[in-house]
């Protein structure tokens, strides 16, 4: 059946190339239309080709051009690629259309475009390249052409502020991953014939386990710095608190997943683990990240920093579920593998939405006040409503409340782990255990900080000496962080239409399908076609599982984890019927509300402080006083190393001010960035010492190599 | 903790029955001096020089108390020569002079009545007072009086004291933060005419100079359980008394 | 100049005479030692005002002494200001100082006697006077957001001019007033409490709870709400009126007023008061430290929320006001002190049943008591909380039992002892750990004493007179004192030609005491601070007068 998949890569394709000369051609206020016009329908595209590849299942792959010695290059849109493509093109046009908005708000449309719009689509292409490509040598190239283009955008604001040294963090970070990973591509593919990820399959069974595992942990460890995992994501919270905020939703909403991406595609699709202690190592991982980044998250008072930590918090629980799945499935429990893979691929999805819907907010509040201090903040909500209300939507969705998206993904998530349950081993057991208590922590701690984010920023009196600035005082909510809140609203109010997409992929990965155990069809079955026991279809019956089945499409609204013989059903949920009840209980009692007390008057008055003249800024809880409970609890992480506590004194009796300051390192520089560096200092300088300038030295040396080459010549 | 709960249970029911009965008990009140004859005029004229802020004036043979300006200084209850009578009671909250007229709370407030203190300068007895309606012995909860925080959920403010210069603000703001309807009571002879501190440079002679008092509750103290008429007044479940009905009275 | 509490172990009290000899031989000619009276043992006059602070370096940190108090009077021509220390055991030490009205400035002590400080800033506030060298003077009891610069109230200014010039005085609040934060953080906030809280059943008092989240780092109250003015009230006064506003600017420590105004005045007309009205007068005394104390320890249960040992002291507390009323005739005991003795006799009857009732009470306290100190959730709440170490108590001054609990063992009855509490046989409670736990056991010590003295205070009851008759004198002059359930109450008083008030100058045991509340506020949570407050049972109203 001929789909158009391969047709609209081409246009793709030829469109990016468009985009890009048009971009670099174009002038003034119609460089930014070119390059949103052309930025929305390529992501249009991607959609399409996506959409049509998940809907009809079928794959699409074609060979480019023959290389001698690397082979033959070709790309090939599969379910797992399309599922990661469909995200990317589902984000990237309110991206785009954010960095119209951005520009004409702050930068009064005079922003230097050229180079940007250039860069802009290059990476775009780079993108669906890593996404489509079917052999080791296209994937990386593509790979380090989007690391550089990433490093280039990162920077693009550093060279007039001067402060480029958080992306050349990255980009070294980047480097050292890329090289990670073509050694595992390496490793896998000695005994293959060709490069291409089919041949690379075929020879990953004959692989050593000891094989494996440098693979695994290369490759892992080679993404992970791009998906932003502990131990090597220092690079992250640095890097996005000095990109600007026009690129910022690309590279936590689209470039983080491509991490996952290279995961997957490494260490489940071609070289599957043989045993367990992979899955569990990538399990561990991810549940450290995901504890690291939310206390981090919850502790800091900048909002970039913030939701950079929270990005390696929701990194950790996808990364922990893709372990998960990667142990269910070494241990045979294919239907558990399911459960968990689709976990970490629907967060995944549910993450790249809020998160750029969160930065983008956190752009706009910076561009609306010039801060970006939580302790500065504050009584937002009654001068820019509208996007407190879609920054709202996104604190909700990331807090993983109901009836959004994040609350669907975690839940998923923790329920995978809890299908430990039926494994064997106890020290399995033991470990998914403490992972999933680590997990529910993180997801506590989520709702503090999404509580504190909102709170401080919005809520109260205005903490902080800055005005408003006119651009943003127009109320108008952005067409794009609109686009995204209904995004994760639909995405968490219609999980049952979800799954069954994200089961392409997972059905090839795990080997089970995760839709006959979550979406029982409820709309579609009756007593009679016996497409779910009897009796439980008519207990669901009463609980109201088929309301609905005359308008709606699919299978039933309802998601279920299903159990054994003695427990049936484990846990049932279905955010749609939720979002249902909560609609119209707030209904209600707005109507009775309102009836009773439409005769009443409603007088507004000063805030009541206790009778004091006057409630000042200074008296209003910060956002550190809100946190530092957690901060005080998790002391042994946080290790402040100084705390300055200086009192100036008039005399000894009388003070006029005391002075305190806190010193914290994080804890992934303190364990890793630092004695690595140190180690390198050390090395560096072992070597410096070589280089004194003596002239005799020099000969020496040379004479010395010469003794050895020839002594090796003589061994060999 | 079983302990306090034993305890507790030992102790038994110690409340009074107050408003069902009267409470007897000695040294639950006072009391206060009434209108009193005398056998002459003189007589009647010495008695009330007793009193150190005039509250007693002698019209003709009689001495005449007003409980407004009373003190409790008890000089005439105790004088050797010419006591005054003196009445061993506690239901004396009258609704002030000049009041067009007095509206009890609605209906709905009988049994749920919340009320905000306030102390504008009170030497701590009157306040010391109306802390003891929480004790076991008097316990107002019985009756649906509880005394709030915030008040924004307060339907009484209760003011004791003579309402100080540097008080003035913070208790206007308090009443200025109060939902309607609402009800100020000044309790003690301080908030109700100013006491002994009067009117000066920095007291303001009693809550009628800065809010409009809707119920008046003279003494120095005033004891508990007068306060606790003064609320059951308030609440329409006591009837109330005019200040003018106790003048005319005792003319 | 900072003065080393080191001094404070290594010196040993002096004696008076020791005092005088030494103050002879080290300063000599600068200053006169003389015999004081009207109260007064020792009184040195300072010729020179620049040796005033290391004269009060000197009593205070090398001769032990602790402080009493600034009484500041407008003179003629001259300010004259007293500065009080006790010597405990010998008695009162008086260095007085006369400056001319047209100096500017008088030296400040703060920097070397920490307790003076408010002192000097509610002279400053009143007089408007200036103390060089204090660096936090004004806003303190005329709150700077109502009241313009300059009023001075208790300058010789007659008080009936400044009512009829009230609202002249008063001005609007200060929409831009600020007030003075410390903590300099970028997450500090201070958090408001007050003055109206608790639902207004706590007097009213402003704090700003300087914080970075958990531990309160700065708190200073803001007091003075209840600032009604009594000493200028009084001023003009006959010495019967100002008796009643000694009787009822801080109704809950009544007596003790006013039986130190009543002594102040037997003082000045040098009248001896008969022994039944001493031993009455101890009993009523005693009687008032006991429910007083009652009263502290229901509040303790309250503010840690343990509602049935709250509740059931507070039963002993109003059964203490109910056989008060029934044995006086009023709850707190108004209208019995009168200079010269008492108002009025008690029959042997009634003192037998106040004695059932008291015995009554005390035997539930002992109950009570037993049960609190089983409770362990009770105790975490107390102990290791509020601490104030001895060092800082003697720093500060506190005095009562705040200042027992921290190891500052002086109380007026047995250190200056008064109205016949020489020859009663009592001890002085005494702990040194100073936290919430130490000062709620020496509430139950005073208690449980109280209740003895008031025992041996019937036993020693003989027939006889209540009162002696007492005519104030022109140009009297003199101090009375007494211990107050919180502490020292010292009440001075002047007397013009025609023996009215002419200067009336009350130091309250509050006063002294909130002046150091904040050091057992900072360094602990929050959550600590409404129980610390309650474990020091500090009055507002009787600081604020």
């Amino acid at each position: 059946m001929h789909t158009w998949i391969g047709e609209a890569v081409v246009l793709f394709f030829a469109l990016c190339g468009c985009g890009l000369v048009v971009s670099a051609v174009a002038r003034g206020r119609n460089a930014i239309r070119v390059l949103v016009g052309f930025s929305a329908i390529c992501s249009a595209l991607m959609m399409i080709a996506a959409g049509i590849a998940l809907t009809t299942g079928q794959s699409f792959q074609v060979g480019l051009w023959h290389l001698d010695g690397l082979g033959f290059f070709s790309i090939r849109l599969d379910m797992l690629s399309a599922i990661f493509l469909f995200t990317a093109g589902l984000v990237y046009p309110p991206a785009s259309l954010f960095v119209r908005n951005f520009i004409e708000a702050r930068f009064h449309g005079r922003y230097p475009l050229r180079r940007y719009g250039a860069i802009h689509f290059a990476l775009m292409a780079s993108i669906v390249l890593i996404l489509i490509a079917n052999d080791a040598p296209l994937f990386l190239i593509s790979w380090e052409c989007m690391s550089i283009l990433c490093y280039l955008l990162v920077n693009y604001e550093g060279r007039r502020t001067g402060d480029g040294r958080a992306a050349y963090t990255m980009l070294a970070m980047s480097e050292a991953g890329f090289l990670a990973v073509v050694v595992a591509f390496a490793i896998a593919g000695r005994t293959a014939s060709d490069w291409s990820f089919a041949s690379l399959g075929a020879a990953a069974v004959h692989l050593s386990s000891a094989a494996v595992w440098a693979v695994f942990v290369l490759g892992f460890l080679g993404f992970g710095v791009k998906a932003g995992l502990v131990p090597v994501n220092f690079w992250l919270p640095r890097c996005y608190t000095a990109t600007p905020p026009i690129f910022i939703p690309v590279l936590a909403g689209i470039t983080l997943n491509l991490g996952f991406y290279g995961i997957l595609r490494l260490n489940d699709a071609l070289v599957p683990a043989h045993g367990v202690g992979t899955g569990l190592f990538a399990l561990a991982v991810g549940s450290a990240t995901a504890l690291v980044g939310i206390l981090y998250a919850t502790t800091d008072n900048d909002l970039k920093t913030m939701l950079a930590h929270s990005s390696i918090e929701n990194a950790g629980v996808i990364v922990a579920a893709i372990g998960a799945s990667l142990v269910f499935r070494a241990s045979g429990y294919a239907l558990a593998a399911a459960i968990a893979l689709t976990a970490g691929l629907y967060h995944m999805v549910n993450h790249s939405v809020y998160k750029t819907l969160l930065f983008q907010g956190v752009g706009e509040i910076e561009a609306a006040t010039g801060t970006r201090e939580m302790d500065s903040l504050g009584g937002l909500a009654r001068l820019l409503p509208a996007l407190s209300v879609v920054f709202l939507v996104g604190c909700l969705s990331i807090a993983a409340i109901p009836p959004f998206n994040g609350f669907v993904s975690e839940w998923l998530t923790l329920q995978s782990l809890l299908r430990s349950a039926s494994l064997v081993s106890p020290a399995t057991k033991i470990l998914f255990a403490i992972c999933g208590a680590a997990l529910a922590l993180t997801a506590a701690l989520a709702v503090t900080c999404f509580v504190k984010v909102y709170a401080m920023s919005f809520l109260g009196i205005r903490r902080g000496d800055w005005a408003l600035r006119t651009q943003a005082k127009s109320n108008r909510p952005q067409f794009a962080m609109v686009y995204l809140a209904v995004a994760c609203f639909l995405l968490g109010v219609l999980p049952t239409y979800i799954i069954p997409a994200l089961n392409r992929a997972v059905e090839l990965l795990a080997g089970a399908s995760a839709t006959a155990s979550l979406v029982p069809p409820f709309f579609t079955a009756t007593p009679q076609n016996h497409q779910l026991a009897p009796a439980f279809l008519h207990d669901f019956h009463k609980l109201g599982a088929q309301v609905g089945s005359n308008i709606l499409p699919g299978r039933g609204l309802v998601v279920l984890v299903r159990g054994g013989q003695q427990n049936p059903v484990i846990f049932a949920m279905s955010t749609f019927y939720g979002f249902a009840a909560l609609a119209a209980f707030v209904l209600i009692t707005w109507v009775l509300v309102t009836r009773a007390t439409r005769k009443r008057g409603v007088a507004r008055n000063e805030l009541w402080a206790g009778g004091i003249p006057r409630l000042l800024p200074e008296m209003s809880y910060t956002a550190t006083g809100f946190s530092n409970p957690v901060r005080v609890i998790f002391q042994a992480i946080f290790r402040p190393n100084i705390v300055e506590d200086t009192r100036q004194t008039v005399a000894v009796h009388f003070r006029t001010a005391i002075l305190r300051r806190r010193e914290e390192t994080h804890l992934v520089d303190r364990l890793f960035f630092h004695p690595i560096g140190d180690a390198i200092t050390w090395f560096a300088r072992l070597l410096a010492g070589m280089h004194h300038g003596k002239l005799n030295a020099y000969v020496a040396y040379t004479l010395a190599f010469f003794v050895l080459i020839l002594l090796l010549y003589r061994v060999s | 903790m079983s302990f306090w709960f034993w305890r507790g249970l030992k102790k038994g029911v110690q409340t009074t029955r107050y408003p069902r009965t009267a409470e007897v008990a000695a040294g639950v009140t006072p009391g206060r001096p009434i209108t009193t004859d005398f056998r002459s005029v003189e007589a009647a004229v010495l008695a009330a020089g007793v009193c150190p802020v005039g509250a007693i004036t002698a019209r003709g043979k009689s001495a005449h108390v007003d409980l407004r300006l009373c003190i409790h200084c008890e000089r005439c209850h105790f004088d050797g020569v010419r006591p005054l009578g003196w009445q061993a009671d506690y239901e004396w909250a009258t609704v002030p002079q000049g009041k067009p007229r007095y509206e009890p709370l609605p209906q709905a407030y009988g049994r749920s009545l919340h009320i905000i203190v306030v102390d504008a300068g009170d030497c701590g007895a009157c306040l010391h007072e109306v802390k003891q309606l929480n004790n076991p012995l008097y316990n107002i909860h019985r009756l649906g009086m509880f005394f709030t925080a915030s008040p924004r959920t307060a339907d009484v403010l209760l003011v004791v004291g003579p309402v100080t210069e540097n008080m003035r603000v913070p208790l206007l703001k308090t009443y200025e933060a109060m939902p309607d309807p609402k009800r100020v009571v000044a309790v003690g002879t301080c908030a109700v005419s100013g006491g002994i501190f009067g009117q000066s440079f920095v007291s303001a002679g009693g809550v009628s100079s800065v809010l409009p008092v809707d119920l008046e509750i003279p003494g120095d103290p005033a004891p508990p359980l007068a306060v606790l008429h003064g609320l059951l007044v308030v609440t329409g479940r006591k009837a109330a008394i005019r200040h003018e009905a106790v003048l005319e009275r005792s003319a | 100049m900072a003065v080393t509490p080191s001094s404070l172990r290594t010196s040993k009290r002096m004696k008076i005479d020791e005092i005088a000899r030494t103050i002879r031989e080290r300063f000599g000619s600068t200053l006169l030692v003389s015999h004081g009276d009207g109260g007064v043992t020792l009184s040195i006059a300072l010729v020179e005002p620049p040796i005033l602070p290391t004269i009060s370096r000197f009593l205070f940190w090398d001769a032990v002494c602790t402080f009493g108090g600034i009484i500041v009077e407008q003179l003629q021509d001259n300010w004259r200001l007293s500065y009080l220390f006790l010597s405990p055991g010998s008695g009162w030490i008086e260095v007085l100082l006369e400056v001319p009205s047209s100096t500017p400035a008088v030296p400040s002590i703060s920097a070397d006697v920490h307790a003076a400080d408010w002192h000097e800033r509610e002279a400053e506030d009143l007089f408007g006077l200036h103390f060089e060298g204090h660096p936090r003077l004004g806003d303190f009891i005329l709150h700077d957001q109502i009241w313009p610069e300059g009023v001075a109230p208790h300058r010789k200014l007659h008080r009936k001019t400044m009512d009829a010039h009230r609202d002249r005085l008063r001005h609007r609040p200060n929409p831009d007033w600020r007030p003075l934060l410390v903590v300099q953080d970028p997450g500090a906030f201070a958090m408001p409490v007050g003055p109206v809280y608790e639902g207004g059943l706590g007097q009213s008092v402003h704090f700003l709870l300087e914080t970075v989240g958990e531990d309160v780092v700065r708190a200073v109250p803001r007091l003075f709400y209840n600032f009604r003015a009594v000493e200028k009230i009084a001023e003009g006064e006959p010495v019967s009126h100002a008796l009643l506003l000694a009787e009822r600017f801080a109704a809950t420590s009544s007596f003790a007023h006013s039986l130190a105004f009543c002594l102040a005045v037997e003082r000045m007309c040098r009248v001896e008061v008969p022994a039944r009205a001493k031993n009455l007068r101890i009993l009523l005394g005693e009687l008032e430290r006991l429910r007083h104390h009652a009263g502290a320890i229901a509040g303790i249960c309250e503010s840690t929320a343990l509602s049935v040992a709250a509740s059931q002291v507070a039963i002993i507390e109003e059964l203490l006001l109910r056989a008060s009323c029934q044995f006086t005739g009023h709850r707190y005991l108004f209208g019995l002190n009168t200079p010269g003795g008492l108002h009025r006799d008690f029959t042997s009857e009634a003192c037998t049943e106040l004695l059932g009732a008291v015995d009554r009470a005390v035997s539930d306290l002992h109950r009570l008591e037993r049960g609190l100190y089983f409770t362990s959730s009770f105790l975490d709440r107390l102990e290791d909380v509020g601490i104030v170490d001895p060092e800082s108590a003697r720093d500060l001054n506190f005095v009562g039992p705040v200042g027992r609990a921290s190891g500052q063992a002086v109380d007026l009855r047995r250190d200056c002892p008064y109205e016949g509490y020489g020859a009663y046989h009592f001890e002085v409670p005494r702990e040194i750990e100073g936290d919430g736990y130490a000062r709620l056991r020496i509430l139950f010590q005073e208690a449980y004493q109280s209740t003895e003295l008031i025992h041996e205070a019937i036993k020693r009851l003989e027939p006889g007179s209540v009162s002696a008759s007492c005519e104030p004198p022109a140009h009297g002059l003199a101090l009375g004192w007494a211990e107050a359930p919180i502490g020292a109450a010292l009440h001075w008083l002047r007397l013009d030609s025609s023996g009215l008030v002419k200067r009336y100058r009350i130091i309250t045991a509050s006063f002294n005491n909130w002046l150091g509340f904040r050091v057992a506020v900072e360094d602990f949570a929050f959550q600590d601070f409404p129980i610390i407050l309650a474990t020091f049972g500090l009055s507002a109203t009787e600081c604020d007068r």
